[in-house]
């Protein structure tokens, strides 16, 4: 039940956090409320690894510097989130990064891209895929 | 309207790959440390990016605060945190299911209300529908099971990422 309730919130963070980077960009422009949210979000995160210290930069040696580069990608992720919601919605927006990002991790699954152990993708995968598609169509056409 | 969608979906292109790079760092070192890493560097990017399109704009464009724009990085913390005891206590196949069908029941929630001063889309039925069978979709490809290899750790915590 606890379990159920913080999955709940997560989501509704998820959907949170981009209505409000599309607000404070109305306000203040993408690029800056990028930076901005980011930026308060990572002190916020700083103060917490302070209390924890779950590790540190020894730990990130061993990482490959293109997965370290992961972080970078956020910038494009909130500015095409951002001007995806002001221009067809927040519904519309978020169903389709939910079908793009569950394309792309089929792909990266199957593919064994990055390391990533190789998963066969059987019907259910493409089922999935194929509802979600017929939906965004009946929710927009 | 054709743009908008090709945005979100460059959007969900990149989650799905930033997910399997941030598991990878998430692998050798703790939650914390990943993500103050992860959020680090995004602001380093979206800031050295909009110097270079809106250059002093960068820094003008503060006077036009609101105090509570100080605090949204907060909700990132939130997501993390949720995310993190979702997946413990779910397992990551239910929880990111669920975590994606709240992420769109809230969408709806947001549109049809407009709140935060987004501009109001009414609800119709066509976008209940939609939606329903989105979630549907979801859970089919979560849940739907054979897909291989399951149990490997490694899977399973990039599962809570997805």
């Amino acid at each position: 039940m606890r379990g159920l309730l913080f999955a709940f919130l997560a989501g509704a963070f998820i959907t949170l956090q981009g209505v409000a980077n599309t607000r404070i960009s109305a306000d203040i422009g993408t690029w800056p409320a990028a930076a901005l949210t980011q930026f308060t979000g990572f002190a916020a995160a700083l103060i917490i690894w302070l209390c924890v210290r779950d590790g540190g930069v020894k730990d990130l040696r061993r990482v490959r510097p293109l997965y370290i580069s992961g972080g970078a990608w956020a910038a494009i992720i909130i500015f095409t989130n951002v001007t995806a919601i002001q221009q067809v919605g927040v519904t519309l927006t978020i169903s389709a990064v939910l079908i793009a990002q569950l394309c792309m991790t089929f792909l990266i699954d199957s593919m064994g891209w990055f390391g990533v152990p190789k998963q066969k993708m059987r019907l259910p995968q493409f089922i999935g895929i194929g509802m979600m598609i017929a939906g965004i169509v009946i929710l927009k056409f | 309207m054709l743009f908008g969608i090709l945005f979100a979906l460059t959007a969900g292109a990149l989650v799905g790959m930033q997910n399997v790079f941030n598991t990878k760092v998430n692998e050798q070192t703790g939650n914390w440390t990943t993500t103050m890493l992860v959020l680090g560097l995004g602001f380093v990017a979206s800031f050295l990016i909009g110097l270079v399109f809106e250059g002093r704009g960068m820094f003008t464009s503060l006077g036009g605060m609101q105090t509570w724009f100080w605090f949204s990085g907060l909700i990132g913390v939130g997501v993390v945190t949720c995310m993190v005891q979702g997946v413990k206590l779910l397992g990551p196949t239910y929880a990111v299911a669920i975590v994606m069908t709240s992420e769109l029941g809230f969408a709806l929630l947001f549109d049809s209300l407009g709140w935060l001063g987004l501009q109001k889309v009414p609800f119709t039925l066509n976008q209940l529908v939609g939606v329903l069978i989105i979630v549907g979709g979801i859970f089919v490809f979560k849940l739907g099971g054979g897909r291989e290899s399951e149990k490997d750790t490694s899977v399973q915590k990039r599962e809570a990422l997805n």
